[in-house]
């Protein structure tokens, strides 16, 4: 990014209630997250000329929900794809701006991920054929996102001594957060033993190690520095972005090891130097919560701790949110809900404009108690930086560093 | 057009897809085969059309041993296609091959996908499974042009320590 460090910003998030029962369409549920976005950043359907989205064929396109909300599009694109798109569609809606394609960008993901199409690859998605490079993994029973990614955490497991316990604190940390917040689906605190008794699911992963695949619609507003200041809300500026950097082989990332090692391994030596920042730097993560391992290792291969001592560092209360840099202040994926990502970058926002959604009554003012207990606030103290870690699988991510 | 059915699960390989038609017909004749560069003479998995590490469009089939050594491996509770509910659980396994091992790079090894299976394709116990162990290549046969490599342990001397989740 270079010189483009701090010249981009978000203006706007928003978001529709995560639920397991929508009751209606993608489009209905984008068109709701993408106006309170605009609404929050303070803009009007002749304020926003782009539009971006990400689906896996389970959504509603641009030019459908752009006109239902008045707006004419310079730029549109729709993209294929899932976690990690998130950080990566950001980085490419600065670029449309830049040339000069267009001035501001909704980026939106409009999910019914539990009521029509599964995310966790089960209804429709396990009937479909199997060709091509399927055949290479299908026919073992290998398909669905914890399937595929498993191995990878095993075989840490074996190189590293990493245990199931220590993994569990990612799901007690985030579901502490969770409790802090009204918009979660999981509210309710798990300790390391619910997590331990829950029921397997693929091993080494139990239930309580997997996200909870919701319906949904987010929204995200980005546009220029110079624009964003006389917007509505405090501009949070784009420091750092990785965009889907991806390990050799993808096509069957087995082939490359270490196993145990995932793209924040390539990514890092992209985002950090470009914000021109450190992890220490950091105040705040979002690293990506499909699984409960999935942000060990990331934590991991960007810095955070050494790598292989992952599990020491999520079971130490570093990432709580009374701890040094807390993860997914919003109960992320784990408890939130499962949004491939967005939820994850919406909850930095808010924290460093330190504006957190909680039950503070004051929040909406900025008023927080730094009362962590159950019920309570969820803001973290004077964050000034954050990061996002996005997720595809093992072999490809993304990374985002924000500031207020 | 080969096509079969696996576990409710419709397994398609067309006429002009030449890789896997191929891959799964000499499995079919009990052959594990992969590609070999004709330029760098490195082999390669899964089949495709050009060498990962040269990019070169030359190769030619080249039959491997079968023989290698549970990498990583995962045991699967919970299936999702209805077809292997009643398979579950059952293992999956990442085999490194001997040919290759740590080439071109030590990260690198010839790796497959595919079940843990004992020798009558029903999934191999939870507590045989370990990373280490020795492993040899299975047909299970499925159509006259199709068969699915799966592997199962051998009785050879596992490399240095086990290990398994417990």
């Amino acid at each position: 990014m270079g010189n483009l460090r701090d010249k981009y910003c978000i203006v706007g998030v928003g978001e529709t209630e995560y639920s397991r029962n929508s009751g209606r369409t993608t489009r209905a549920m984008a068109v709701e997250a993408i106006k309170k976005a605009m609404n929050d950043a303070g803009l009007g359907p002749k304020d926003v000329d782009g539009m971006m989205s990400y689906q896996q064929n389970d959504s509603t396109p641009s030019l459908i929900v752009g006109p239902d909300l008045g707006i004419r599009l310079n730029f549109w694109v729709d993209m294929v794809g899932g976690g990690s798109s998130t950080e990566a569609l950001i980085g490419l809606a600065m670029g449309a701006i830049e040339v000069g394609m267009c001035r501001t960008v909704a980026l939106f993901r409009s999910m019914n991920g539990y009521t029509e199409v599964r995310i966790g690859g089960t209804g429709a998605r396990a009937a479909a054929p199997v060709r091509g490079q399927e055949l290479a993994t299908r026919p073992y029973g290998m398909t669905s996102a914890g399937q595929v990614f498993a191995p990878t955490f095993m075989r840490h497991m074996h190189d590293y001594g990493t245990s199931s316990a220590q993994v569990a604190h990612v799901k007690v940390a985030h579901s502490k957060h969770a409790s802090q917040n009204p918009k979660a689906l999981y509210k309710e605190r798990v300790t390391v033993e619910d997590v331990l008794n829950s029921r397997w699911i693929v091993k080494p992963l139990r239930l309580l190690d997997c996200c909870v695949e919701t319906d949904n619609a987010t929204c995200l507003v980005v546009t220029s520095a110079e624009r964003a200041r006389d917007l509505r809300q405090r501009p949070i500026y784009l420091m750092g972005v990785a965009g889907r950097v991806s390990k050799p082989r993808t096509d069957f990332p087995w082939a490359h090891g270490p196993l145990s090692r995932v793209a924040g391994y390539y990514a890092k030596d992209i985002v950090f130097p470009m914000a021109g920042i450190g992890p220490e730097d950091v105040d705040l993560t979002g690293s990506y919560d499909a699984f409960t391992f999935t942000t060990l290792l990331q934590l991991e291969e960007y810095g955070f701790c050494k790598k292989g001592e992952g599990g020491a560092y999520v079971s130490s209360g570093i990432i709580e949110l009374a701890g040094k840099r807390p993860n997914n202040t919003s109960g992320g994926h784990l408890c939130e809900a499962y949004t491939h990502g967005m939820n994850l970058v919406i909850e930095n926002v808010r924290q460093l404009r330190g504006l957190a959604d909680d039950y503070c009554p004051g929040w909406a003012e900025g008023k927080h108690s730094y009362d962590y207990s159950p019920g309570k606030c969820r803001q973290v103290k004077d964050a000034e930086i954050a990061m996002n870690l996005g997720w595809s699988t093992p072999a490809t991510g993304s990374a985002l560093i924000l500031r207020r | 057009m080969a096509t079969v059915e696996y576990r409710g699960m419709n397994l398609i390989v067309p006429e002009n897809d030449s890789e896997w038609r191929e891959y799964l017909k000499a499995a079919r004749e009990h052959r594990l085969v992969m590609r070999r560069c004709a330029a760098c003479g490195l082999l390669r998995h899964p089949p495709n059309h050009a060498c990962p590490w040269c990019a070169d469009l030359r190769w030619s089939w080249q039959e491997v041993s079968g023989r290698g050594t549970i990498h990583s491996y995962e045991i699967v509770v919970q299936a999702i296609q209805p077809g292997f509910r009643e398979w579950a659980p059952y293992p999956v396994v990442v085999v490194e091959l001997d040919e290759q091992r740590g080439q071109p790079t030590p990260d690198e090894g010839l790796r497959m996908i595919a079940n843990l299976v004992k020798p009558d394709f029903t999934p191999e116990w939870e507590d045989n499974v370990a990373i280490g162990k020795r492993v040899r290549v299975l047909f299970q046969d499925l159509a006259p042009e199709i068969a699915l490599p799966q592997f199962t342990l051998t009785d050879e001397p596992a490399e240095g320590r086990t290990w398994r989740l417990t």
